[in-house]
């Protein structure tokens, strides 16, 4: 009688004292305590005609609670019809409503055991307890809604809510009096759609087959778990890592124990068999935070890994495009909540990043080791790779991890444009501690072919060298500062650029800010690249605070002068003269009347200055003296002598670039009035 | 001779440079409200319900009507002389022309109409106050389209940033970043439609 459920037996007794005395018996009981369930403020009511060979039994209870079962149910109100089944036992089969739904339950007891099933028209829970294992309850499902789980799943993890799917299969529900309670099975399940109450975790229509075995103990003992599974198809979300299983199995193991709350995972494994297979283990707190990882990691091809477990991840970080192909072997450890080391060997990965052909690494090989303590060396090597669409070489980077950074441990020259990029230096430091990722490096720029560049980028043909020196680049908070200056020989002069910096340089809207110095360019070389008509003579001047943002110009301050220079001609062209007239619309005079214009091939000149502030799309011209709404532009030398003036000093950007680029390309030809 | 006409030149300069930094730049802050308000509605949708505003605490500047106008008051006789101080003399309009800020616009309509407003119109997504879009009620989005928005969200948060920050720079002042933020921020709040979340000075959900 010991582990017999006192509510059947008193049942029992209620019957039998209503097949002697009386046709109706009623009572109420404050409480009902059964090993695995509550009852409370019960009524049971027997009706039992005199002679008849059965009665009827009617229990409501305010509330059932079966927290191992995880049901809580309140108002339940169960009406069968009770007869005996042999000399000692009983069956009642009938209606239990609940929560304004309609069940099924039978529960039957004799000499060998207890019978229960629990039914709604599609589904079956059936429960049997043996005599002679009174501890031991097996469950068998059919079609079971996975929400009848609900409260079974709050035990392990509070926070989920169990949406739908269905579930198949058997649990045994071991209850000793001393020992953990112990729930082991085999369940089906299949359309699984469940959510964490802060919606960070969820799923949809997953499907697998697990095999559990979880012993509940009594604090400070930790619960244990050990889950072997096969998954097949549906999808999850965890924070931002959104996965798309395939159709074809994966293996899932989990062994686990659970103290006061916070889950260590000994072992996890995840066999994705051609595209990724991880194991290792992990530690959560009470609040599921993550403490300890460490996981062991390969793919032997990226592109299915790519597709079903990183589209979360490279959205989120703006590269949705993002192919990879290789494979890949890594280790990753975090300890207390932070990374702490990792270590990836890459075997022939490609990663490409189509959008604007913002970059690309192709054939990336060696290892690239990362370390928050010790020192530790690795290498990466790439065969070539492509940044805003310029090509780059392949190189080999010798590294050294610690203290939470990678740094070079000898300068790299990348090949770039005919010349070569050198990094004399680099450190960088991933996020971490909520700050984001730092890098400094110390940058060469060698001889690099401009009139590659310029091809590259679809400019008019540039033809120089670029080289330089940046001891000191800063990039954190998207932001990329350059310390020192890079210099530029072209047309037979110079340009030293300086102040450079880029803001979000492989964002939204990447700009690049500059100061420019220009240095006795042979202007006759520069109009001829542009076919403007010819200049002669030296061009000297400034563009301070250039800004380019997504690659287009949108402010600066100019200031460009000719510089005369003993022996050097100063001569301007009749079709330069056109072009400057063009380029100025109506806006732009000249002293000469038009007719007038076609009668010299040339014309000699003194100086010729011109400025813009361009600011909001707008120019602010100034030439060589400013007065009032003019500017002049040219100023002429000898005879004929030839001035240009400009008027209305503040010219629309978009129309001076668009009849620029006319002039550029010959599609004006010079208007003589 | 010549050198004290120079001298006399450069004490003038001296002068009209000092007299350059003590003048005041008021934030446009109607100005701003108005370019903001133009775009906002355009990346909203043209159907937006006239929009109640919520009270700007930076006072109008007097004049600076916007346009042509105001860009000739902005052209200064002292940049003349070399001294960039058109800026602080006028009184600035706020422009959102350029064309970066325009390819933000376009993107970002794009994405809103693709899907963004479904998120608002589910009440999965709010207007947080710092002018971000904030996926505050993931729950409220079936898990296929979830992963879907929380990109959308994180492109559209990468373009607000750099928006905010291209407006400010675009009109010579990139230290109004926090302002020209917090006026987009009640923008987007004044043009949402009925029944979007938004986030109040508090950190506190709304439903408008």
């Amino acid at each position: 009688m010991t582990h017999r459920t006192r509510l059947l037996a008193l049942l029992w007794m209620s019957a039998l004292a209503g097949t002697a005395q009386a046709r109706t018996l009623d009572a109420d009981i404050a409480k009902i305590r059964l090993p695995m369930a509550t009852l409370e403020t019960v009524h049971v009511q027997l009706d039992w005609p005199d002679g008849a060979t059965q009665g009827t039994l009617s229990l409501q209870a305010a509330r059932v609670q079966a927290p191992d079962l995880g049901i809580d149910a309140r108002h339940v109100a169960w009406t069968c019809p009770l007869q005996r089944i042999d000399s000692v036992g009983w069956a009642c089969d009938g209606t239990l409503r609940s929560a304004g739904k309609t069940y099924r339950l039978a529960i039957a007891f004799d000499e060998a055991g207890l019978r229960g099933t629990f039914s709604d028209k599609r589904a079956t829970l059936a429960m049997h307890r043996a005599t002679a294992t009174p501890d031991l309850t097996r469950i068998d499902l059919t079609r079971v809604p996975i929400a009848w789980a609900q409260g079974l799943l709050a035990q392990s993890w509070a926070d989920a809510r169990l949406q739908g799917g269905t579930l198949d299969g058997r649990v045994d529900v071991a209850a000793p009096s001393k020992g953990p309670l112990q729930i082991t099975g085999r369940l089906n399940a299949s359309g699984v759609k469940l959510e964490t109450t802060d919606a960070t975790i969820a799923s949809d229509k997953l499907a697998g087959t697990f095999d559990f075995d979880y012993k509940i103990y009594d604090a400070p003992h930790p619960s244990l778990l050990s889950l072997d599974g096969t998954l097949r198809g549906g999808e999850f979300l965890a924070g931002s890592v959104y996965v798309a299983l395939p159709d074809t199995p994966i293996k899932l193991a989990i062994r686990g124990a659970s103290r006061e709350g916070a889950w260590t995972l000994s072992r996890i494994e995840w066999a994705d068999d051609g595209a990724l297979h991880v194991a290792g283990n992990a530690a959560f707190d009470a609040e599921t935070n993550l403490r300890t990882l460490d996981l062991s990691i390969h793919s032997d091809d990226l592109e299915p890994v790519r597709d079903r477990y990183l589209t979360g991840l490279l959205g989120i970080a703006g590269v949705s495009d993002l192919a990879l192909t290789g494979g890949l072997d890594a280790q990753v450890r975090v300890d207390n909540g932070a990374l702490h080391a990792f270590d990836f060997v890459p075997h022939h990965v490609d990663i490409v990043e189509p959008t604007d052909q913002r970059f690309a690494f192709h054939g990336l090989d060696g290892t690239l080791r990362f370390s928050r303590t010790w020192p530790i060396e690795s290498a990466l090597q790439w065969h070539d790779g492509l940044l805003y669409g310029l090509k780059f070489g392949g190189a080999k980077l010798p590294m050294r991890s610690e203290g939470g950074a990678v740094s070079l441990t000898q300068a790299v020259s990348v090949p770039l444009l005919g010349g070569a990029l050198r990094f004399d230096n680099m450190t960088l430091r991933p996020p971490a501690d909520g700050k984001g990722a730092e890098a400094i490096f110390g940058l060469s720029v060698d001889k690099l072919d401009i009139s590659q560049l310029a091809t590259a980028l679809d400019w008019p043909v540039f033809r120089g060298q670029l080289t330089g020196h940046l001891p000191r680049a800063h990039y954190a908070n998207e932001r990329l500062d350059f310390e020192g200056g890079l210099s530029m020989a072209m047309f037979d002069g110079q340009v030293d650029v300086s102040s450079l910096s880029m803001e979000r340089p492989f964002g939204v809207a990447p700009t690049l800010a500059a100061d420019l110095r220009i240095d006795d360019l042979d202007l006759l070389s520069l109009t001829e690249v542009f076919d403007f008509g010819s200049i002669t003579g030296r061009l000297d001047g400034s563009i301070d605070q250039l800004r380019l943002v997504d690659w287009s110009i949108t402010a600066f301050d100019a200031e460009l002068h000719t510089d005369p220079k003993p022996g050097i001609r100063q001569r301007i062209s009749q079709r330069a003269v056109q072009s400057i007239s063009s380029v100025g619309g109506n806006s732009l005079m000249t002293s000469i009347q038009g007719q007038l214009i076609g009668l010299f091939d040339d014309f000699g000149y003194k100086r010729l200055a011109i400025g813009c502030h361009l600011v909001n799309e707008v120019c602010d011209m100034r030439g060589l003296h400013s007065g009032g709404d003019t500017f002049t532009i040219v100023e002429g030398a000898g005879l004929p002598r030839l001035t240009v003036i400009g008027h209305n000093r503040l010219v629309d950007w978009p129309t001076f670039v668009e009849r620029l680029s006319a002039v550029g390309s010959g599609e004006v030809s010079p208007v003589v009035e | 001779m010549k050198s004290a006409r120079w001298m006399g030149v450069s004490v003038a300069s001296l002068w009209a440079l000092s007299a350059c930094v003590t003048i005041n730049v008021y934030f446009p802050a109607a100005e701003a409200k108005e370019a903001a308000k133009e775009f906002v509605e355009k990346v909203i949708g043209p159907d937006a319900i006239p929009a109640t505003p919520v009270e700007t605490p930076e006072k109008k500047p007097e004049g600076g009507s916007g346009g042509m106008a105001s860009l000739l008051q902005r052209i200064d006789p002292l940049s003349l002389i070399g001294i960039g101080s058109a800026y602080a003399q006028g009184q600035p309009d706020i422009s959102i022309k350029s064309p970066a800020i325009q390819a933000i616009q376009a993107r970002m309509a794009s994405r809103f109409d693709a899907s963004l407003r479904k998120g608002f119109d589910l009440g999965a997504l709010g207007f947080g106050k710092d002018g971000m879009v904030v996926l505050r009620e993931p729950g409220a989005l079936e898990l296929k389209d979830r992963a879907g928005i929380q990109t959308a969200v994180a492109d559209d948060n990468r373009d607000r940033k750099a928006l905010y920050k291209e407006v400010a720079v675009a009109n010579g002042h990139p230290e109004w970043e926090a302002q020209i933020r917090d006026v987009f921020a009640k923008q987007w709040v004044d043009s949402a439609r009925g029944g979007w979340w938004y986030q109040d000075k508090s950190g506190g959900w709304k439903q408008k």
